[in-house]
């Protein structure tokens, strides 16, 4: 059993540890949908639904195989319920809000491949939390993901403007920025201490 | 692209599958994919290493598996098919490293099941492996996972110098030596693959103008 | 893809006779290597731990491990595999205690810090100390495994629980029960004392009252 608070998990996973910037989780979709803010911040919110709805699947499954011995099952199990979870979701969009449906369009099966959504099924089981740490863990990272890749759109939207060296412009610039921002978000790290 | 005749591929064609992997269609590099890994396991050259060989294991597993089968998966459920066998393959080399090395185990932690969202291996198995004889699978993965394994250790290779001044755990610069921490942090990570790539772009972009100026 | 089926949509009994066989030969692969690497990895960890140990109570050839219930009774186990807390009994050549290495863990800069230490009875002091997982800012926080300063903490630090055991700014160590943090490193040092307060306060009354049992080693 993990004795984290609440809070401490939720600070530490949203900002300190923050997927993104700190343990490079979802970095394929940070640097390729990072270019408009519209896009970046419905594919962040499209992420904060999976990884929630995936999370509390995978808790639910881990207690299953925990049960019946089978833990060499986990990866094969948890990547099936992605997977599911994402064609789920989708579905449950189309039928109840086709306007959303139409607004997320194609980002929902691009996040089968999001490694931060498999990422937060095996820590939050690799650190044994708890079901409410679970879901505070799960809702820390994915809006700490969705805070990294609008923060980059919106540099990026700026940057536009800018003349940049030739050489330099694309993913080599995406990485430079955010390399910086992992720099700047490490000052947040003090933060979880002491408590 | 030669067309070979028969079911043996020819030599030449064997090469180009396993070269095209890496050098001229470099995974991390060229076609910048397969990024998390990348960065995330790459603070010092054994653990690069390590990475870059369980990365190899499941995506020539994987390619060879895939190819057998290709005749009998049928297209609706290829992709759940692909991602089975790729998470059957990523558990195995799981449990191989714990068996190995504990310590190896406990450097690359959750990124060894993160294999298996891995887009390089899944990205080989329906562009290459679903189309292409078990011979020329294998080896296409064999160059695709070198080139990744290599690109891995170009990253790891200058995060343990610059930032620890050792090189596989081995001092090169004498105990006076201040090492450069930011590599080691996770923004060094960021930092040096945008250095590789700029070094990248440059080359080509050189090799280009050569070439404008010799026409 | 579940609307309008195309002509040549092949029959979903096919369809599930093929994701049948390829889950089956998938699920023997996984099996089989998990049955193969049983036995290694069991290994890998106690020798391990056993390592930790012999480093941490110089000397000890012998080593007993405990499992401790939930009341705080005693079971000798067979492997380090087990979960739940542990102490590992180190021995000497003629089968004298010369202390039990006890675990501990809590939350440093960036992440979990977990550590091990030895704790001797006789002395009613911690002796000796070792990070075994850690991931602080290199350079600033990792130094708790390498700093000797820090490490001459843990030579003789008191353990008799009448005072709690606290790590103070660097420099300022008066007491034998307080830690001298790194300067730089200070939140990396207080977790260790957390870790270690809390841990100890848990399981050193445990120790205490199965003493005669570890001392006789059974």
């Amino acid at each position: 059993m993990n004795e984290s608070s609440l809070g401490a998990i939720f600070l530490d996973s949203l900002l300190i540890n923050n997927f993104v910037l700190s343990v490079f989780l979802g970095i394929c979709p940070f640097i390729g949908v990072s270019n408009k803010f519209e896009t970046a911040w419905r594919m962040g919110v499209s992420v904060i639904f999976v990884i929630l709805v995936s999370s509390v699947l995978a808790f639910g499954t881990n207690l299953l195989l925990i049960n019946f011995h089978a833990e060499y099952l986990r990866i094969i199990t948890y990547i099936v319920i992605i997977a599911s979870t994402v064609q789920l979701v989708e579905m449950f969009i189309k039928k109840t809000s086709p306007a959303l449906f139409r607004a997320l369009g194609i980002y929902l099966p691009l996040i089968t491949t999001n490694c931060a959504v498999l990422g937060v099924a095996l820590f939050q089981t690799a650190r044994n939390y708890s079901f409410a740490q679970s879901v505070v863990f799960a809702l820390g990272s994915s809006m700490g993901f969705t805070l990294a890749l609008v923060i980059m759109a919106i540099i990026r939207e700026r940057l536009e403007l800018s003349d940049i060296p030739g050489t330099a412009k694309g993913t080599a610039l995406v990485l430079m920025i955010a390399g910086t921002l992992s720099l700047a978000f490490m000052g947040f790290a003090g933060m979880g201490g002491g408590g | 692209m030669a067309h070979a005749h028969g079911n043996a591929p020819s030599p030449s064609e064997s090469m180009e599958a396993f070269l095209n992997g890496l050098w001229k269609q470099n995974p991390v590099f060229v076609q910048v994919l397969g990024m998390c890994p990348t960065l995330a396991v790459t603070n010092s050259a054994r653990n690069a290493a390590a990475m870059g060989l369980a990365t190899i294991f499941v995506l020539v597993c994987s390619n060879t598996l895939i190819s057998l089968v290709r005749k009998l998966v049928q297209k609706q459920v290829r992709i759940a098919t692909y991602i089975l066998i790729i998470a059957t393959f990523v558990t195995m080399v799981d449990y191989i490293i714990k068996a190995v090395s504990v310590d190896v185990y406990k450097a690359l932690g959750p990124f060894i099941a993160l294999i298996v969202v891995n887009c390089i291996i899944l990205g080989r198995a329906e562009a290459f492996a679903s189309k292409n004889s078990v011979g020329k699978s294998i080896l296409d993965g064999l160059g695709m996972g070198l080139g990744f394994a290599i690109a891995l250790f170009c990253l790891g290779g200058v995060r343990e110098i610059l930032g620890a001044g050792t090189l596989f755990g081995v001092s090169l610069f004498g105990p006076n030596f201040q090492p450069w921490v930011l590599f080691l942090l996770p923004s060094g990570g960021f930092f040096t693959l945008a250095g590789w790539l700029l070094i990248f772009t440059w080359w080509k972009e050189r090799k280009k103008r050569m070439a404008e100026a010799q026409q | 893809m579940n609307q309008a089926a195309p002509q040549n949509m092949p029959s979903s009994a096919k369809l599930i006779q093929l994701m049948g066989t390829v889950s089956l030969v998938c699920g023997l692969l996984i099996v089989s290597t998990h049955q193969a690497t049983l036995a290694p990895i069991r290994a890998n960890q106690e020798t391990i731990m056993r390592q930790t140990v012999a480093e941490l109570l110089p000397g000890a050839n012998k080593q007993i491990t405990y499992g401790v219930d939930g009341s705080g009774n005693l079971t000798v186990l067979q492997g380090v595999d087990a979960p739940g807390p542990k102490l590992f009994a180190g021995y000497d050549a003629s089968g004298k205690l010369i202390g039990v290495v006890l675990e501990g863990a809590d939350r440093g800069y960036a992440d979990v810090i977990r550590a091990m230490y030895s704790y001797s009875l006789e002395k009613q002091a911690i002796i000796g100390f070792k990070v075994t997982e850690l991931k602080e800012t290199p350079g600033l926080g990792d130094k708790i495994v390498t700093d000797p300063k820090f490490l001459a903490n843990f030579k003789e630090l008191d353990a008799s629980l009448k005072n709690r055991i606290v790590t103070v700014k660097s420099g300022t160590k008066k007491n034998k029960w307080e830690i001298d943090a790194i300067s730089g490193a200070t939140i990396s040092s207080r977790a260790v004392g957390r870790l270690i307060d809390k841990s100890a306060k848990e399981m050193i009354p445990i120790i205490q009252r199965n003493r005669q049992r570890i001392e006789g080693g059974n």
